[in-house]
């Protein structure tokens, strides 16, 4: 099992190379659309990435649930209904929603992930398998 | 050799249009892989007919619609080649049929292989294509996917769907410098198109402004361009090959 440093710049890494953003843009706070620029497509090449440094399989759609985000059902005047919000959490146990719960605005949940949540995410699915 | 030293994978390799892509391709340097499904011998003779001319060509048996069997495949290539150049989706069937009369078999087998099989293919190699930050994959349409033909409904929809396909993700992976284009042939001497080349007889020539049926090779011919860095800012585009009957008029 990596240290969290060697996690930390093995994603760096993935991001620099998935972004073309510069190694001291990644830092913990960064949020990954709003800081680093990422797409919608960027996170299928960050989960690629990932997936080849950590030599681990990640299904998609567990980094970033574009899935429920653009699902109708979940979805009420912009926002993401109680349901919704259900889903992200028990997809994303590795992120703070508790924030963006008051106001969950869809179209700000690009927002919410940052670099540490990352991190967070792939010790505990390291974790996981180990 | 503008294909040199280019790793390829090309489903529907064994007969037909696949057939002469495999051909071309390998002729112009490319490491040439082909997917065939049934005709085993086919398949078999390409390969010793390649490997007796110094080409680098291999086979392998799967059926398109299986979407695990083909990921499985897409990762053995990446991962002996290291890299993924150009894909070929070329697998396609017809079961023509007018639709009052069609069976859900005949709708199913189509689309499934068709449209299915190219999704399949497009899915397993998009993120090797997206990692290497480059990548060429060319779709085989045809120009029944915008010009009616009676009895073939399920062909024209699965065709219409590859190219919805082929702009939509081209759009998605232009970013990532991985073009998606199209090759819609019109009407071209394969086993595929000798039943309805049977049916309309010699009259069928008088509608082709260039008077004559079509070859394979011809088509590989603008599938190899398109698969060539000489197509470079190429993408999201269907390239009929037709001898001019899309023109219409008189």
């Amino acid at each position: 099992m990596p240290t969290q440093e060697e996690i930390f710049e093995k994603i760096r890494v993935a991001l620099v190379d998935a972004l073309g953003v510069d190694d001291d843009e990644v830092t913990p706070e960064a949020t990954l659309v709003g800081d680093l620029g990422a797409e919608s497509i960027d996170f299928l090449d960050i989960v690629f990435r990932l997936e080849k440094a950590f030599d681990m399989s990640i299904p998609r759609g567990e980094l970033f649930p574009e899935d429920i985000l653009t699902n109708a059902e979940y979805i009420k005047d912009g926002k993401l209904t109680e349901a919704g919000l259900d889903e992200v959490r028990k997809r994303m146990p590795f992120a703070d929603l508790e924030e963006f719960a008051k106001n969950p605005v869809v179209g700000d949940f690009g927002n919410l992930l940052t670099v540490a949540d990352m991190c967070r995410f792939v010790e505990t699915k390291l974790s996981s398998a180990g | 050799m503008r294909l040199h030293d280019k790793k390829i994978l090309i489903t529907g390799g064994s007969r037909g249009i696949g057939r002469a892509c495999v051909a071309k391709m390998a002729s112009e340097g490319a490491a040439v892989a082909f997917v065939y499904q049934g005709n085993r011998q086919a398949a078999d003779e390409l390969v010793a007919e390649s490997t007796a001319a110094g080409r680098d060509v291999r086979a392998f048996q799967a059926d398109v619609r299986d979407s695990k069997r083909v990921h499985e495949l897409v990762q053995e290539l990446a991962d002996q080649w290291g890299r993924l150049d150009v894909l070929v989706n070329s697998a396609g069937i017809v079961r023509d049929g007018l639709l009052g009369a069609m069976t859900q078999d005949q709708w199913t087998d189509v689309i499934e292989t068709n449209l299915g099989g190219t999704y399949n293919f497009c899915h397993a190699v998009v993120q090797q294509m997206m990692y290497q930050r480059g990548g060429s994959i060319v779709n085989l349409s045809s120009t029944a996917a915008e010009f009616a033909s009676r009895g073939q409904v399920n062909y024209a929809a699965s065709k219409g769907g590859i190219n919805g396909l082929t702009r939509g993700l081209a759009k998605e992976l232009a970013p990532r410098n991985v073009r998606v284009n199209a090759v819609a042939p019109g009407m071209i001497e394969t086993d595929m198109s000798a039943a309805v080349r049977g049916l309309a007889g010699e009259q069928i020539k008088k509608a082709i402004p260039l008077r004559r049926i079509g070859q394979p090779e011809e088509v590989a011919n603008v599938v190899a361009f398109l698969a060539s860095d000489e197509s470079s800012y190429l993408t999201g585009q269907i390239i009929r090959v037709d001898g001019g009957i899309s023109l219409g008029g008189y």
